[in-house]
């Protein structure tokens, strides 16, 4: 073998040598033709349900692209959905904006379009208390107990602590719902469901509860008769209810014609069907760039709230 | 040969780094990669298990109905007792994606007899499609499961309904609107030795839901169903009243010979306001027969109930039926019903008898999954409900019963 061989065969090992570390790692195991859903779920079978319509819906209408096969795909963990997206496993994702924020920050998914989740566009966190409570702001709440419902809620944990947070207040996690707080801050609890929140507030074992303003007026999580003895006492800034997103690398034509179905999709009857199972969703619109950057600033929320656990 | 030994060395360093650069620590301490078969597991008391690409699923479930009943007789002897009710493994799930199954096995009375055993096609959202053992779409009562009934037993007139039947059927799911229809043999257990051919039934509901809130709803519902009956041309109606811990059938229209075709007729209405409800139905059933003429039967029941402890009964637009109740206290829910219901077996000679009952009840749900029931029954015999001749009519028991039941 001549030298000027060898160095041709040595040029070409260096440029597979280049390439290979990154086909390794970024290879998606997904089918080229396949568009794919993803979701977190801790209900996978009642989610599966409402993802198949909607991903079948898109489906039917990507043809032309090559896009022939929908899949879904339901993750236990904001962090596994992460890692799909990043992979290029998953292109598509239905998130609250906390969940967002963490997939923008971690995976590069961009915003696409809102979703008018059970046809509302945005929500807001309310704080309550009892009537006669002599709670009227949130700094009365120092040296009491407000119930939140899980770590992993936005509108029942991040946004209401994010609030007391930014009033200066300091929080501590009480173990029990009958331990009380040092007299210089304000203690709380999680009761896991918004009904075991409104009940705790309504029998004076807690001082406080917050959670969305469509819990508040959903009986299911608040009865009229506890909500007649409840006030509210403090609201937050409005967020967005819900957002579709994509991978940052998905085909752009594949992106275009996924905003052009969802956006239209509020109009067409035959996705009448398709919306109601998809979480009773109302239709999609855009959001301004400001406002998917105020999505994306969530994330900041994240950080400042999660050291309090 | 030294340049190549660089190119070489070049070559292996570049890869050490750009593989650094580029490889992706994975974020979840859970799994690097998820598979997409790999499984969900989840338990509420059963099990379900779920692919994370939801294409494959399994939910393994049962209920436990244990039953005790007190009689004070008035004409007849009924003898006080206890069963156990329903004893029932419940299996469904989804295969590849489109197909789903359910598969349930009743244990109760000493023997095992099949509920329901169907495969269904649920590709084409919102249409669903259907064949093997499941309930003809008649009912609002008999649509909704056993678990989620507000009193122990169903009101007397859906003795006239078709219940399970071997089948074809398809289902449409609108926002406020539900259509079920379905052609159907006869039971799976039809004796096959029978000579001549089995019957075949044609069955259709239709329900509109106004509005169906969390807490408030309103439900109308219309079917209608036709049998054409097997070759031995023999029709027959019976009832026990609503206990079903005694044999006898007081309302018994006896073997009704040369009876071609039955027609039933089945109107609902449902409204659930905050912790009130109320339901109803009426059913009428008209007989053809050959060389006799066509008898008309018909029944109905009204119900209230009321939850002390503020829940609501759940009403499933996509089902249109009742689902589980969940109590907003942690001592549980108290739900107090009472119910009317009728039904009459008499016409153009045939003397089947007539009964009325009413119906008190307390139900004690523990939890979603536990709940004590207690119904004290009044029965009101006409003097031809004397199960076909074998008891005395006009027959007036009171009757006490009690249930504690568990499904999970």
């Amino acid at each position: 073998m001549n030298n000027r061989l060898l160095s041709k065969g040595m040029l070409v090992l260096l440029i597979l040598g280049c390439c290979f570390p990154a086909v390794q790692t970024y290879a998606s195991s997904k089918d080229p033709d396949t568009l794919v859903i993803g979701k977190i779920s801790h209900n996978p079978k009642k989610h599966y349900r409402y993802l198949k319509p909607m991903v079948k819906y898109a489906v039917e209408r990507m043809q032309d692209l090559g896009i022939r096969k929908g899949k879904i795909r339901m993750v236990r963990s904001k962090e596994q959905l992460a890692d799909m997206v990043r992979r290029g496993d998953v292109d598509w994702v239905t998130e609250t904006p906390i969940a967002a924020a963490y997939l923008h920050e971690k995976s590069g998914a961009e915003i696409l379009v809102r979703k008018w989740k059970k046809g509302v566009p945005e929500y807001h966190s309310v704080f309550f208390s009892l009537e006669k409570s002599n709670i009227n702001k949130l700094e009365d709440l120092v040296g009491k107990v407000i119930a939140l419902e899980d770590p992993a809620s936005t509108s029942a944990f991040y946004l209401p602590v994010y609030a007391m947070l930014e009033k200066g207040l300091r929080l501590i996690k009480l173990r029990n719902i009958r331990e009380k707080p040092p007299a210089d801050m304000v203690g709380f609890v999680f009761a896991r469901e918004e009904i075991n929140i409104a009940t705790l507030v309504h029998m004076g074992i807690v001082d406080a509860g917050a959670f969305s303003n469509t819990d508040w007026n959903k009986e299911d999580h608040l009865p009229s008769k506890y909500r007649a003895k409840l006030s509210i006492f403090m609201r937050t800034s409005p967020i967005i209810r819900a957002v579709e997103m994509v991978r940052q690398d998905i085909d752009p034509a594949i992106r275009k014609r996924l905003e052009e179905i969802l956006l239209q999709a509020g109009n067409d009857p035959q996705a009448a069907p398709v919306l109601h199972a998809y979480q009773r969703t109302k239709k999609f619109d855009k959001l301004s760039r400001d406002q998917e950057t105020m999505i994306y600033n969530l994330r900041q929320i994240m950080d400042v709230v999660d050291p309090v656990l | 040969m030294k340049k190549i030994v660089l190119m070489l060395l070049f070559s292996c360093f570049s890869s050490v780094l750009l593989g650094q650069q580029n490889v992706l620590e994975p974020l979840s301490v859970d799994h690097v990669r998820t598979q997409p078969h790999d499984a969900i597991i989840s338990t509420k008391g059963g099990i379900e298990v779920t692919t994370t690409d939801g294409e494959f699923s399994l939910q393994l479930g049962g209920r436990v109905l244990i039953d005790a009943a007190v009689y004070s007789e008035d004409k007849n002897t009924l003898g006080n007792g206890s069963e156990l009710r329903d004893i029932r493994l419940d299996l469904e799930g989804r295969l590849y994606a489109d197909f789903i199954y359910e598969l349930s096995i009743d244990f109760s009375d000493g023997e095992t007899d099949v509920k329901d055993a169907w495969l269904g096609y649920d590709a084409n959202y919102p249409w669903r499609y259907t064949i093997g053992h499941f309930k003809e779409p008649f009912s609002l009562e008999e649509m909704t499961s056993n678990k989620y009934l507000t009193f122990m037993e169903r009101a007397l007139p859906n003795a006239m309904v078709p219940g399970r039947s071997l089948g074809f059927g398809i289902n449409w799911v609108g926002e406020q609107i539900t259509l079920s229809a379905g052609l159907f043999g006869d039971d799976y257990n039809d004796d096959v030795d029978d000579e001549g051919d089995e019957g075949w039934g044609a069955t259709s509901r239709l329900t509109y839901a106004p509005f169906a809130e969390e807490r408030s709803a309103l439900h109308l519902g219309l079917a209608v169903s036709y049998r054409k009956l097997d070759d031995e041309q023999e029709f027959r109606f019976d009832s026990r009243h609503e206990s079903h811990l005694t044999d006898i059938r007081y309302l018994d229209s006896g073997k009704l010979s040369q009876s071609d075709s039955l027609t039933l007729f089945g109107f609902e209405g449902a409204w659930v306001s905050g912790s009130l409800s109320l339901q109803g139905e009426l059913i009428q059933a008209n007989l053809e027969r050959k060389a006799y003429e066509d008898p008309s039967f018909s029944g109905w029941y009204l119900q209230g109930s009321w939850f002390l402890t503020g829940e609501s009964r759940q009403y499933k637009q996509r089902t249109g039926r009742f689902g589980r109740v969940r109590p907003l206290n942690e001592y549980g829910a108290v739900e107090l019903a009472a119910r009317y219901s009728t039904l009459d077996l008499n016409d153009v000679g045939i003397e089947g008898g007539s009964s009325d009952n009413v119906t008190l009840g307390v139900n004690w749900y523990l939890n979603p999954q536990i709940r004590l029931m207690a119904n004290y029954i009044f029965v009101e015999n006409d003097i031809f409900a004397d199960a076909d001749g074998d008891v005395n009519g006009e027959d007036e028991p009171t009757l006490l019963q009690f249930r504690a039941q568990a499904d999970f």
